[in-house]
This record gives C-alpha cells, sequence and structure tokens, in this order.
C-alpha cells in the first residue's frame, strides 16, 4: 500500500534524522548537514531508479507514473546542485542557521513531490503549499539585508494570493462536478458549462503566480535579486517544473473536456510571457534581474507545451525542463562565484572576467549560449524541440514569434558574454579562486550542458519514456 | 446557463438583505439626545488612553502562541482518537505514535533553541 510512497517517506525520515542532528550539533560542526543531505539526496535518486515505486494509493488520489517519477528526480538534481552550491555560502553567512536552511530546501522538495503525485486538487493544495512556504521563508533568509526582506514579502503576498486563487478555484471545480478528484477512467463532462470554465480560468491564473507567468511575474525580478544566490539557483528552476507539472496533470487528465478552451488561454499566456520576459530583460545591468527576466521569458517558450496540447508537447516540455535545469542553474551559481569574489552582482563586475577566471567565464559562456539557444549545446535542441511541437500543433505564428524573440534574447545574453570576454576594463587583475563545492556543482552543470548538447538522444528517450503511461489511471510497472 | 439564474438571485437577496438591514438599523435606531464624544472613547482601566494600540509586542509572545497551537491541535487530534481506537486497532495506534513524535521534534526544537525561556535577550 505505501509502496509508491518510499520516495517521499525515505525524504521524510532522513529529514528527521537532519533535522536532530542539527538540534544536537556543535554550533561549529554544523557544516556536515549539507554533506549529509547532499548524500540523502543522491541516496532517494537512488532510490528513485528502482522499479517498484511506481503505482497508485490512496484509492487512485495518489499516483507514481514515470511522469511524476521523472520529476521527482529532477526535483532531487536541482535540490542537489543547490545544497552542492549552499555549501561554503552557508558556511560564511548563515553560521548557526544551516540546519534550518538545508531542511526548509528539503520541505519544499518533499511538498514538490507530494504535489506532482497528486490526483486530488485538495492533496495537490496540501502539497502546493508545503512547496510555497519554505520558499517564502528562504527568500527572505538574508534578515540584515533590506532588499531580501523585501523580495520575501512580494513572493509571500503573491503567494497567498495565488494560494487564495486556488483554493476559490478548486471550490468552484467541485461546485461545477461534485468532486475533487480526477480519475481518467471517467471523463468530467460536468466541466462544459461556464462554472467549468471559471473555475479553469481561476486555476490558471492560480499556477500562473507559481510559474511566473505573464501578468504574475512581477514578484520574479525583485525576489531574485534579494534572496540567497543559491537559493534562487533553486527558486528559479525546481518549483517552476513543479507547477509546471502540476498544471500539465491537471489539465491533460481532469480538464480534458475544456481542452480546445485551455489551448487558447494557454497560446496567449505563452506568448504573452514571451515577449514581456525578453523586452525587459534587455535594460538589465544586474545579472541576477537579468536571469530573473529571461526565466519568465523561458517559462513562456514551455508554455507552448501545454498549449500545444498533444503528448508531443509533452515529452518536449520534459526535454526542456532539463536543458532549463542544468543551464539556468549553472549561470545563477557563476553569479554566486563572481558576488563572491567582486562583492557586486551587477554587470560591470563581469568585465574582463577571462583573465580572472577563464574556467568560470568559459562556464558562463556555455550557460549564455544554451539559454539563448546556440546549437549544438542542450538549450538549442530544447527550443527547436518546442518549437517542432508547437508548429506540428498549428501555431506557426507564435512559433515565428518565439524565434524572433530568440534572436532579442541573444543581445542580452551576448552583452553578459562581450563584457566577459572583449570590453577593456578598468584595472582590477587578481586571480579569482572558486570554493570546491562551486567548481563541482558549476562543473556538472557545464559537463551536463555540454555532453547532453552533443547526445540529445537520451533526453528525449527519458521523456518520451516520462509521457508514455501519461494519463493512464493505472501507471503500469514495466 | 439558466440554472444560474437562481444563484444570482441568491446573489442579490443576500445583498438586499446585509445592506437593507444597516439602512433599516440607521432609520429607526434611537438616537442619544446627550450624545458625548468623551462617553465613547475606549479606556484602558479607567485611565485615560496613552498610545497606540498599535505597539510592538516581544516577540516571545508570538512563539508562546505557535508553541500553543501545536500543543491545541495535538489534542484536536487526540480526543477523536482514542474514542475510536478500539475499533481501528494497530495501524491508527502506530500512526499516532508517528503524529505525536512529529509533534514532539517541533517542541524539542523550541526547546533546545531555547524559546520556551521567557527572560531573555
Amino acid at each position: 500500500m505505501f509502496k509508491p510512497l518510499t520516495l517521499e517517506i525515505a525524504l521524510t525520515v532522513g529529514m528527521f534524522g537532519i533535522f536532530l542532528l542539527d538540534l544536537f550539533l556543535d554550533r561549529h560542526k554544523k557544516r556536515v548537514l549539507g554533506i549529509f543531505t547532499l548524500l540523502l539526496l543522491i541516496v532517494i535518486l537512488g532510490i528513485s531508479i528502482s522499479k517498484s515505486v511506481y503505482g497508485t494509493a490512496f484509492s487512485g488520489t495518489f499516483v507514481s507514473d514515470s511522469f511524476a517519477v521523472t520529476l521527482k528526480q529532477l526535483f532531487l538534481i536541482a535540490t542537489g546542485l543547490a545544497v552542492l552550491g549552499s555549501i561554503s555560502h552557508t558556511e560564511k553567512l548563515l553560521i548557526g542557521r544551516e540546519g534550518e536552511y538545508y531542511l526548509l530546501l528539503l520541505f519544499s522538495l518533499l511538498g514538490m513531490m507530494i504535489t506532482v503525485s497528486a490526483r486530488e486538487l485538495l492533496l495537490l493544495f496540501v502539497g502546493f503549499e508545503l512547496m510555497s512556504i519554505p520558499l517564502y521563508v528562504l527568500s527572505g533568509f538574508d534578515k540584515g539585508n533590506p532588499r531580501s526582506v523585501e523580495g520575501a514579502l512580494k513572493i509571500f503576498l503573491f503567494g497567498t494570493v495565488s494560494s487564495a486563487l486556488l483554493l476559490l478555484g478548486i471550490g468552484i471545480f467541485f461546485a461545477a462536478t461534485g468532486t475533487t478528484a480526477w480519475h481518467t477512467t471517467r471523463a468530467l463532462d460536468e466541466l462544459n458549462d461556464p462554472l467549468g470554465t471559471l473555475a479553469l480560468i481561476i486555476l490558471l491564473a492560480g499556477f500562473g503566480f507559481k510559474i511566473a507567468a505573464f501578468p504574475f511575474q512581477f514578484w520574479v525580478p525583485d525576489t531574485y535579486e534579494g534572496a540567497p544566490t543559491p537559493f534562487v539557483a533553486f527558486l528559479s528552476v525546481a518549483p517552476k517544473v513543479a507547477g509546471f507539472g502540476i498544471l500539465f496533470r491537471f489539465f491533460f487528465e481532469a480538464l480534458e473536456p475544456l481542452a480546445s478552451t485551455w489551448t487558447l488561454y494557454a497560446i496567449w499566456l505563452a506568448a504573452l510571457t514571451m515577449i514581456v520576459g525578453n523586452l525587459l530583460a534587455l535594460p538589465q545591468r544586474n545579472i541576477k534581474r537579468l536571469l530573473a527576466y529571461s526565466g519568465i521569458a523561458h517559462i513562456g517558450y514551455m508554455l507552448l507545451g501545454l498549449a500545444s496540447g498533444s503528448k508531443f508537447g509533452l515529452e518536449m516540455s520534459v526535454f526542456y525542463f532539463v536543458a532549463y535545469l542544468f543551464s539556468n542553474m549553472g549561470a545563477f551559481l557563476v553569479a554566486e562565484a563572481v558576488h563572491r569574489a567582486t562583492g557586486s552582482d551587477d554587470l560591470d563586475s563581469y568585465t574582463r572576467l577571462y583573465r580572472r577566471a577563464p574556467f568560470l567565464s568559459l562556464a558562463m559562456l556555455v550557460f549564455l549560449l544554451s539559454l539563448g539557444g546556440i546549437p549544438f549545446v542542450i538549450g538549442f535542441w530544447a527550443k527547436l524541440y518546442i518549437f517542432l511541437a508547437a508548429a506540428e500543433a498549428g501555431y506557426i505564428f507564435i512559433v515565428l514569434l518565439g524565434a524572433l524573440l530568440t534572436v532579442v534574447a541573444l543581445f542580452y545574453y551576448l552583452n553578459v558574454a562581450r563584457k566577459m570576454y572583449i570590453d577593456e576594463g578598468s584595472g582590477e587583475n587578481s586571480f579569482i579562486s572558486l570554493p570546491f563545492d562551486l567548481s563541482i556543482s558549476i562543473g556538472i552543470c557545464t559537463l551536463a550542458v555540454v555532453l547532453l548538447g552533443l547526445y540529445p538522444k537520451g533526453i528525449v528517450w527519458i521523456a518520451i519514456k516520462a509521457i508514455s503511461a501519461f494519463g493512464q489511471s493505472n501507471p503500469i510497472i514495466h | 446557463m439558466v440554472s444560474y439564474i437562481n444563484l444570482l438571485l441568491f446573489f442579490c437577496i443576500v445583498l438586499l438583505f446585509a445592506v437593507g438591514t444597516l439602512i433599516l438599523a440607521k432609520l429607526i435606531r434611537y438616537q442619544d439626545p446627550n450624545f458625548d464624544p468623551i462617553k465613547i472613547q475606549p479606556y484602558e482601566c479607567g485611565e485615560d488612553p496613552v498610545g497606540d494600540a498599535w505597539i510592538r509586542f516581544s516577540i516571545s509572545f508570538y512563539l508562546i502562541a505557535l508553541i500553543f497551537v501545536l500543543f491545541d491541535v495535538e489534542v484536536a487530534f487526540l480526543f477523536p482518537w482514542i474514542l475510536s481506537l478500539s475499533k481501528l486497532g494497530l495501524l491508527a495506534f502506530i500512526e499516532m505514535l508517528i503524529f505525536l513524535s512529529i509533534l514532539f521534534l517541533g517542541w524539542l526544537y523550541a526547546f533546545k533553541k531555547g524559546d520556551l525561556r521567557w527572560e531573555r535577550q
């Protein structure tokens, strides 16, 4: 009965182990907590490869199919990279609070793992809140910095409003259908009426806040600017992927009867998000704000997968998640490394970076090329595939718009590269030495971006496998 | 679509009732001829009010309130559990043990961090 919950139970047990360790550990020995957290994540990632975690629990409301398990693996990798990138950060700046930092990351991870497995709106909501609340706390973790507190307040207010919207949407969904659970054995035909459409719109708005789609993106740059950078690397990837996971499951499984309506909304959201994200990124002078707006633009591209409304679109979105995960986390970790060395997030501190840190600037170049979609790194394939899916669904115009905006995006991505390699800067030529943990995590991201770019077939295969059993009421154990 | 006419009608009645009661009360209530603003002033134990009610409270009050909620929720779940334990069997017993140990960890956290000590900086 509890087999599909293995990953969640293992994570919870491990979390309480780390919790107790944090309580009884001496103040100066807390650096081991990061290493224990990392080991825990690796162990759970190992468990997730096993075939015995598939199945359903709680009379079908909790499902562990290949889609959920693949997304959980992505969350585990993202959290692992964030933890690895945080070790020296917490050691320096969050002395005595390391335990809380890692535990909040793990609580958020647990929420994501529950929420992508939910086939019942209230369970989904509980997981959603468990994911969100630690994020509010972590955004304000740099207590002495007023910008951090400001960003935390913004994400908190936006987040609570989105939760209220979600609850309202769940209520209306219940009023329309008489159930909060959905199983693919029975299509919810009652949704074909105005009340169902209202529920759809309100729920889309609620999820839109979390994934930061266009009209709901205002909290993103301020929160990213203030929060601790290794955490921002996590915040910019994992909760977004979780939000998309819920959207996909809920829209494709429960709201199937309304597919013609929500593909229309999704295509508009995607187009507007792409335009706003890319254009607002152009004037940014702060690397974290620039990456925040570029992240919004990428949300727009990922929404194309939802808008295409087909299994092909879903597969290509899963591919995009992988590409976005490694490129974006890598870019934020480089921002952390540069901030550590120069004390500033300003784009001017990247001037002549290749003299001061050749490895770091090469890694940043790779991430920027991947985010911009230049051939033969993974980001190129991601964009190509997602455009292919949208074109197959008949949205030629949107594909052209997306391609055009990719060119716009190249301007601000390559502007950073120009600063790093070409611009003649003033004085500072001292060599930047990287902390060990950061160099490993950046190295992993770089390798992933380059190798997966040369061999995208493996990820395509994983994505196809993830979607293969999607939407079936009882996942096949293969 | 027709079925929502009822909902609209209901909404109108609710609105009418809420606003109508207020207006009606305004119209027919007793007007005090000796109205004096000092009489309706808030007071602190008979004294003149000093300062604003919006002052800073010690953070300890919030912590104590949070820890109270921890045990309050625990008790709220314990009563129905104990009444039906004989029917639910061993699984319910183990589940409640897990629940209690998680709550105990919350208390242990507050204790170890010194949040239960009242006199502290």
